[in-house]
């Protein structure tokens, strides 16, 4: 792969795209075929419309989109401006949306005008990039118009010349975790670029590749296929209905090269098996798990139905606060069973990964610990929280005393151990947070929802295992008052939280009790509680 | 036993507005899948609510954007299954 210029920022590997085959395929979009001039051509003249609108370096770019062709040319304008794109989960509810607005200032919003109209008034205090009708609300100071920023008047606009370098902040990526309200992982130039050149050397991709993209994009590894395809300029073809008829219809009539799913997706493809028994596809050359384990049997099942074709599968963990984290190559993907536990293979190329214990010495094989990240990808730490930032990015535990404090490593709150071929087993946390669908949430989030609805005194939210979606989300309200009966007020209850929560959210059974049991220090005892939900 | 699709829209509009909107109506035409209103998951349990409700079966090669993209969509799908 040639390599004309340095790849420094996100615009680089756009750069680099550009001048090796202009007229290639980058993006598809429905039936529209976008080209890596194409991507050139509108990203700049997006870019000159946010200088336009008084964005400014560091500034944070919101991006509310569905999954579209605007939304990866949002994502490079607001790079080649020195500004920093944060893509806001189109699941997300207005008070979700206002949450992460305010938490990292996001003053300039591109976004779907449904989805712009929904918002609060005043939620945006700049100007906010329509696709659609113009939006008939208040919720922004000043309403543009995104199709004329992309091919109207500035489409000649003189390329962009800012200065941007590797360590400046590229993205906000937002994540939860194990307590209180979701954190915003800063993540920088130089992460994204060496997460892209990372996955991408291990995933073997080059420019012949059609990656399917039905992952969404404020997700790291959403993110990442976009990134990674960007980098080896590949076509990047963008999947909205993950129903398993258009799933098997994009693979065959893409002819898709690798794709990366979480594990509620390889159930949703399982259920087209009898389609890929019958028509093998023989051009799909890898699929890549992450956000949780598979279950055994998807995995087994995936494995018959897809290696005589030729595929391989890779299994993934990353962590947001890191991007990426372990893979386990295809060759080795036995090492991961029923019997053996949920390997996660060894650490991505360029990158550390150490199993500590609670005195900070690296466990001998077979002992569990914390995984601890080391490398390129470990992000610059949580916008506007120092405390936070302060417990998961902490001095590399294995460094020389002298260099102690120059180098931050992720603590990631996963157990872990190693065997002895060195391979990691991931062995679940020892916290509350949940993982619903793949997303992160802390307990906190649900009960905040639950007690939003006007309707609730206390609440206590945790997850139950489920083999297919991670956890089911659980939770036990006490009711503010005795005047709604009890059944009504959980349909009460539930309505708000589907309304004003994403569907992951949304707890699968709401029960009501008089009191909710608390600890010692008059705390609710959420640990309590789900054990004894757990032994019914 | 026949439905028409008037019925099953009902029905599925019904289904929508206590599951997916949190009590908000969504017109027939009003698109699900291209929007984001409905996730995989949720089309999903909606699937399984059409099948136990009609006594019908979804196949797989059915189960896709074409059948689910709209109330009017899927109601079609029910009315001709039932027909």
């Amino acid at each position: 792969m040639s390599m004309l210029h340095p790849e420094f920022t996100l615009h680089d590997l756009l750069a680099n795209a550009l001048e090796r085959d202009p007229g290639r395929v980058a993006i598809v979009d429905g039936r529209a075929e976008y080209t890596y001039e194409d991507l050139e051509r509108a990203s700049n003249s997006l870019g000159a419309a946010l200088l336009e609108s008084g964005v400014k370096k560091g500034d944070r770019v919101g991006v509310y989109l569905e999954k579209s062709w605007e939304a990866i040319v949002a994502m490079l304008a607001a790079s080649r401006t020195g500004a920093a794109y944060v893509n806001i989960n189109p699941l997300f509810k207005p008070p979700q949306v206002s949450y992460l607005v305010q938490d990292c200032d996001v003053r300039v919003m591109i976004g779907d005008s449904a989805r712009l109209e929904d918002l609060e008034p005043g939620t945006i205090s700049g100007t906010a990039l329509y696709k659609g009708e113009r939006p008939r609300s208040e919720a922004a100071g000043r309403f543009e118009d995104l199709a004329e920023m992309l091919g109207g008047g500035a489409a000649d606009a003189p390329r962009i010349e800012s200065q941007v370098s590797e360590t400046d902040l590229a993205t906000i990526l937002y994540t939860s975790g194990s307590t209180g309200m979701p954190k915003g992982v800063a993540t920088s130039q130089r992460n994204i670029v060496v997460g892209a050149q990372i996955v991408s050397t291990y995933l073997e991709n080059t420019a012949e590749d059609r990656i399917l993209s039905a992952l969404p994009l404020h997700f790291d590894a959403g993110m990442s296929q976009f990134t990674t395809s960007l980098r080896v300029g590949a076509t990047l073809v963008l999947q909205r209905s993950r129903l398993p008829g258009d799933l098997t219809k994009a693979l065959r009539r893409h002819a898709i090269t690798g794709f990366t799913g979480v594990p509620p997706l390889w159930a949703l493809l399982l259920r087209s098996a009898r389609s890929l028994q019958e028509q093998p596809l023989e051009d799909l050359r890898y699929i890549a798990n992450t956000g949780g384990r598979i279950p055994q049997a998807n995995l087994d099942e995936l494995r018959q139905l897809l290696e005589p074709a030729g595929t391989k599968i890779y299994l993934m963990y990353g962590l947001t606060e890191a991007f990426r984290s372990t893979y386990l190559p295809p060759e080795e993907i036995w090492r991961s069973s029923s019997e053996r536990g949920n390997c996660i293979g060894k650490a991505i190329p360029n990158t550390e990964i150490v199993v500590v214990n609670a005195a900070g010495e690296e466990c001998a094989p077979g002992e569990v610990g914390e995984l601890v990240h080391r490398g390129p990808t470990v992000a610059m730490g949580y916008w506007g929280n120092e405390e936070a930032t302060r417990k998961a990015y902490r001095p590399n535990p294995l460094a020389a005393p002298e260099l102690l404090d120059v180098e931050r490593v992720v603590y990631s709150g996963d157990l872990a151990k190693r065997d002895e071929d060195g391979f990691l087993y991931h062995l679940g946390r020892n916290d509350g947070m949940i993982k619903s669908q793949g997303y992160r949430l802390s307990p906190e989030e649900v009960e905040d929802l639950l007690i939003g609805s006007g309707l609730v005194h206390e609440a206590c939210a945790f997850g139950v295992p489920d083999p297919e979606i991670g956890h089911l989300v659980m939770a036990v309200v006490s009711l503010r008052n005795g005047e709604v009966p009890a059944e009504k007020a959980v349909e009460k209850i539930r309505e708000h939280v589907i309304k004003n929560g994403p569907p992951y959210m949304v707890p699968k059974e709401i029960i009501v009790e008089n009191e909710l049991p608390k600890t010692g220090s008059g705390k609710i005892d959420r640990k309590g509680i789900s054990n004894a939900y757990a032994s019914g | 036993m026949a439905v028409s699709t008037e019925n099953a829209a009902a029905e599925i509009q019904g289904w929508l507005k206590e599951n997916v909107t949190g009590g908000r109506e969504v017109s027939p035409e009003e698109p699900l899948i291209e929007n984001g209103v409905l996730t995989s998951l949720q089309t999903v349990e909606l699937v399984t609510f059409l099948e136990e409700r009609f006594d019908i079966l979804v196949e797989d090669e059915e189960f896709d954007e074409e059948n689910f993209g709209s109330v009017e969509a899927i109601a079609s799908l029910v009315a001709s299954k039932t027909a």
